[in-house]
């Protein structure tokens, strides 16, 4: 049931609606003039009103996660310290799920956070890099997809699982074809759309054959209700039917083309290059931030009894071995096929198929024998979504500066970067460093965490393949900094840095550092999950 | 005792390493158009960091041997992961090397004109990373160190290198790289291995059960991964074309320090933590040197470019310190470690001779274009022929100690490599003397050599202070080998003691 008492609880989500709508009102209830000063003036009002509300609704969230400051019991009572605490009160908790269908806890709180700072990041980006025309739709966009995430971490029910995908992707569809006279970000739109549609399509049949199972094992008609939930349907079906294996195995496809995950990615590089600048950088870390939250929820709560072991020989089975071979799938392919690329938008993408398959080691651990390797395995996996995000939002933040500024972002474009703008390019330095995994940056620790959950859960043969992959991967980041350091260039010309995009990197890069270096920093909260 | 005692309270180690990244922040900051102030702060801080490593050397009771100046601290202790520094006669002399090492190349890289800033931070990140690696007891730490020493080598050798320079810094770096990607394997094989949990070495060395296979499967990564670094056949070939390709100094901390970096994680990380791997292992890898030592110094024989001869001695050299790793007694082992303090300062000599003297003088290392050096350049002559003198292994010289120590060794376990590694010693001889004469003594065959600029201050005391080293050493080997015998005691009888239980 819903009560009053859980609309703190949604906060977040309220907030990011109200935010949206917001947008959108001010943009089409307010009179613009048609001259291109008052065009511009629409679009900076829409995206510093979405910049500004998006970091109140990020500082809501973190005060109310407790993360940073827990409001001790014995404080006075006055004025802040009520807002503060019922505030809290709707914080990450182990009460039951909103309505039965929605969970607040950690694992949701931590993800929330994540998207929204995702989201704050990327409307910085947007602030130097404007859509031309319909700017409110183009910020309620981000917000709703936003919002759609923030409801995807949290779901524990099939239908809401569901509708929160469709929330999310809908607005993504139509922000990758945003720039519609752009025939790249044209095909972009409609090949996301295209692909989404199937695998919404898979992952509903996938959902309806598990509620299936669910009904077939069941007994008794008390137990009828609320069948879509994803722990009962994981109490009433045994692990070796083949309609829940089937079910499994849908559910797994129609994520991997969520998460771009080989053999499902074919839709991701071409997305990744057309689509603008910002939104590949949002596409790439929050909704597939998301994504692996929701599928992991899935995967263990739905189907508990079916981890199987991703060992090599007669004991591998369930879905940690299927993960286990998309993993491996990923890891090569996404490695290999970065290789030859000569554009750097087109090699991020690439390169960040290949870390959906790093991320997938740290689901494996669900495999291990004692619980404490498990949560290692979830605690990695988080740490690693959370600075793959920055990495990757600040590198596709660099890119989306160099589109605009030299006009492409082919390797020609980059040459000389450091001797045109050296901070800039310090900062693309620490982010493709970073991905590459070079202590002491974050991205090192996480793949390095990463790999001791996969060594746990058993599967000791994919982190030996997976290190011999990073060494593949460093030779084409080493390639961006040859042509940025190295490569003599006939044009010095400066590149500027704006100052929205210069703040966005800021933190990126701060974040990947810190983390980096002080990884208990964030750790001793992942924790909690 | 040691010879003077320091404050107790100062963590003294964790200063040696700071003291070369402070000076890369400040340099960041200087503006462009003060070249020379960034060279001051540079080498001024590389001179405080070799007195401080000196004075930790100095310091250091060998009567009570063990580590020392250990500083702890927690970094991760959910993972076990903890900042621990500490010395004792094995990383002692390898601090002081690399301090030797990177003062006199600071002052080789005066003339680098061309994007000073960048090539000073840079240069400085590295020896950062090298400091770290010989102080850490903490594998992880260890690690992290390690990648840090070796990145900034990628954009050194790339912007500031000659010869084919883009293809010999990938080259380096993804060699370098695959060794680490065993090196990772290794150490969370270890980590989860032994049980405890740790990557701690004291505690993984002292309390640490590691199963026989397992230790089996375990030792080859982390022994040819460090290996890799160490130039250890046939895992060598990225060492001479990166030696070539890079600019002096580094080149210098390359060969120098860096592949002693190598050959110090595969006694560290892998016989230490492993003897029961390594009874198993180390008769294979003997074998491996002994190509590393006969084939390198007979490749250096024929080559033509003066660099790729120092950059093949240095594998028949390293290769040298890798075959007394693998005897394991505890002469070789001495042997070992005072042969990697001698030929990191006879390297460094030589490349700083051929590299910064002639190199950036005449713009070519070719034997056949040069000759006739010895008239413009004495005191150029007088440091490459001392250098090679130790490196022929003349008595009286650091190179002399080190080998004479490792041949006795290596005999003991295995005679028969001893008697064919010595093949390299009147190998070396000859390549040494060959380019001795070619470059010094032969006609002059340019006439615009005649007129080449002076040697600069800098370049006299840099060579001035590797030549006396060298020397003191060669006069006086107790004040390194009675430190040294207390770091390699220990574990030359733990090696021992394995094979006596399995036996």
């Amino acid at each position: 049931m819903f009560q009053l008492t859980d609309i703190p609880r949604l906060l977040p989500e309220i907030l990011l609606l109200v935010l949206a709508l917001l947008v959108l009102g001010s943009d089409i209830l307010e009179r613009w003039g048609r001259s291109p000063s008052a065009q511009l003036e629409r679009v900076k009002s829409s995206a510093s009103l979405t910049a500004i509300g998006l970091g109140m609704v990020l500082a809501v969230a973190l005060l109310q996660s407790g993360y940073i400051y827990q409001l001790p019991e014995t404080a006075p009572v006055n004025f802040f310290t009520n807002i503060i605490r019922n505030l809290q009160s709707g914080g990450p908790s182990n009460e039951g799920a909103i309505a039965g269908v929605f969970v607040v806890d950690h694992l949701t709180m931590i993800a929330r956070l994540l998207i929204i700072g995702a989201a704050l990041l990327t409307s910085l980006l947007c602030l130097d890099i404007r859509p031309d025309a319909h700017p409110g739709e183009f910020y309620a966009l981000i917000i709703f997809a936003t919002l759609g995430m923030c409801l995807m971490v949290g779901a524990n029910e099939l239908l809401l699982a569901y509708l929160a995908i469709e929330l999310t992707s809908i607005p993504l569809y139509l922000l990758a074809g945003y720039f519609r006279n752009n025939a790249r970000s044209a095909e972009a739109g409609l090949k996301y759309f295209l692909f989404g549609a199937i695998s919404s399509a898979i992952l509903l049949y996938g959902m309806s054959m598990a509620f299936g199972a669910a009904l077939n094992g069941v007994s008794g008609a008390a137990n009828m209700n609320d069948l879509t939930r994803f722990n009962r349907i994981g109490a009433f079906t045994s692990s070796s039917g083949s309609l829940i294996t089937m079910a499994m195995l849908f559910i797994i496809a129609g994520m991997g083309y969520k998460l771009a995950v080989v053999p499902f990615h074919g839709w991701s590089p071409d997305v990744y290059e057309g689509a603008p600048a910002p939104v590949t950088a949002f596409i790439s870390t929050a909704s597939k931030a998301a994504g692996f939250i929701l599928l992991f929820r899935l995967l263990t709560e739905t189907f508990p009894a079916m981890a199987g072991a991703p060992v090599l020989g007669d004991d591998a089975g369930g879905w940690t071995a299927v993960l286990a071979v998309l993993a491996l799938l990923t890891v090569v392919i996404g490695n290999l096929a970065a290789l030859p690329q000569n554009n750097a938008r087109r090699l991020l993408a690439y390169s960040s198929i290949a870390h959906a398959g790093f991320v997938l080691l740290g689901m494996l651990a669900w495999a291990a024998a004692q619980p404490f390797d498990r949560e290692q395995g979830l605690i990695a996996l988080l740490y690693y979504l959370i600075i793959y995000s920055l990495t990757n939002l600040g590198a596709f933040g660099v890119l989306a500066l160099i589109g605009q500024q030299v006009g492409g972002e082919d390797f020609a474009h980059l040459r000389g970067l450091s001797r045109r703008n050296l901070p800039l390019a310090l900062l693309f330095t620490v982010c493709i460093l970073s991905l590459a995994g070079i202590p002491p940056l974050g991205g090192f620790f996480a793949k390095f965490y990463i790999f001791m959950a996969g060594w746990q859960s058993g599967a000791t043969w994919l982190v030996i393949i997976a290190v011999v992959m990073t060494i593949v991967s460093l030779y084409y980041y080493l390639r961006l900094l040859k042509v940025m350091f190295i490569e003599p260039t006939t044009d010095l010309s400066p590149v500027t840095m704006p100052r929205g995009i210069a703040a966005a990197l800021t933190i990126a890069v701060v974040g990947v550092l810190v983390l980096g270096i002080f990884p208990n920093v964030i750790l001793s909260v992942l924790e909690k999950v | 005792m040691g010879l003077i005692t320091l404050p107790a309270d100062v963590p003294w180690l964790s200063l040696i390493w700071l003291s070369m990244l402070v000076p890369a922040i400040i340099i960041a900051v200087i503006p462009d158009r003060y070249p020379d102030l960034m060279r001051w702060v540079g080498t001024g801080f590389a001179l405080l960091s070799l007195i401080l490593s000196l004075l930790v050397f100095l310091a250091y009771d060998p009567g009570r041997g063990g580590f020392q100046f250990i500083e702890q601290l927690d970094w991760i202790p959910q993972l076990g992961i903890s900042y621990l520094l500490g010395v004792d006669g094995i990383n002692l002399p390898m601090l002081l090397l690399n301090g030797i090492v990177i003062f006199t190349g600071a002052l080789m890289s005066w003339n680098i004109e061309e994007r000073t800033k960048e090539y000073w931070v840079w240069l400085l990140l590295l020896t950062t990373g090298v400091y770290g690696v010989f102080s850490a007891l903490d594998l992880f730490l260890f690690f992290v160190f390690y990648e840090l020493a070796v990145l900034p080598m990628y954009l050194l050798i790339g912007i500031w290198g000659s010869t084919r320079k883009e293809y010999g810094a990938m080259k380096l770096t993804l060699f370098l790289m695959a060794g680490s990607a065993l090196v990772i394997i290794g150490m969370i094989g270890l980590y989860f291995g032994s049980g405890l949990r740790t990557f701690n070495m004291l505690v993984l060395a002292e309390q640490g059960f590691i199963s026989g296979n397992l230790q089996w499967l375990l030792f080859p990564a982390l022994f040819v991964g460090f290996g890799v670094l160490a130039g250890m056949f046939p895992f060598h070939t990225w060492s001479p074309t990166g030696h070539v390709a890079a600019p002096t100094a580094v080149s210098m901390l390359h060969a120098g320090v860096l592949m002693k970096l190598g050959a110090y994680g595969c006694l560290r990380a892998a016989m230490w933590l492993m003897p029961v791997g390594a009874r198993e292992w180390l008769p294979i890898i003997v074998v491996l040197t002994v190509f590393n030592v006969v084939y390198g110094a007979s490749i250096a024989m024929v080559q033509r470019d003066a660099k790729f001869i120092i950059g093949y001695s240095s594998v028949s050299h390293m290769g040298l310190v890798v075959m007394a790793l693998a005897a394991g007694t505890q002469i070789a082992l001495l042997g070992a470690v005072l042969q990697m303090f001698a030929h990191g300062i006879m390297t460094a000599l030589f490349f700083a001779v051929v590299g910064r003297m002639i190199y950036d003088r005449t713009h070519t290392r070719q034997l056949p274009e040069l000759g006739g050096l010895g008239r413009v350049m004495p005191f150029a002559a007088a440091m490459f022929i001392l250098g090679g003198l130790s490196s022929m292994g003349m008595p009286g010289l650091a190179g002399f100690w080190a080998e004479f120590n490792i041949f006795i060794g290596v005999w003991e376990r295995y005679p028969l490599v001893a008697v064919i590694a010595a093949l390299s010693i009147p190998i070396t001889g000859a390549y040494i003397l060959r380019a001795v004469w070619s470059v010094f003594y032969d006609e002059v065959k340019n006439p615009e050599f005649l007129h080449l600029p002076r040697l600069t201050w800098q370049e006299y005391t840099g060579a001035l202070v590797l030549a006396l080293v060298l020397v003191g050493l060669g006069l006086y080997p107790a004040w390194m080998t009675e430190l040294i015998d207390t770091g390699v005691r220990p574990l030359a009888a733990r090696l021992s003691e394995v094979a006596v239980a399995l036996r």
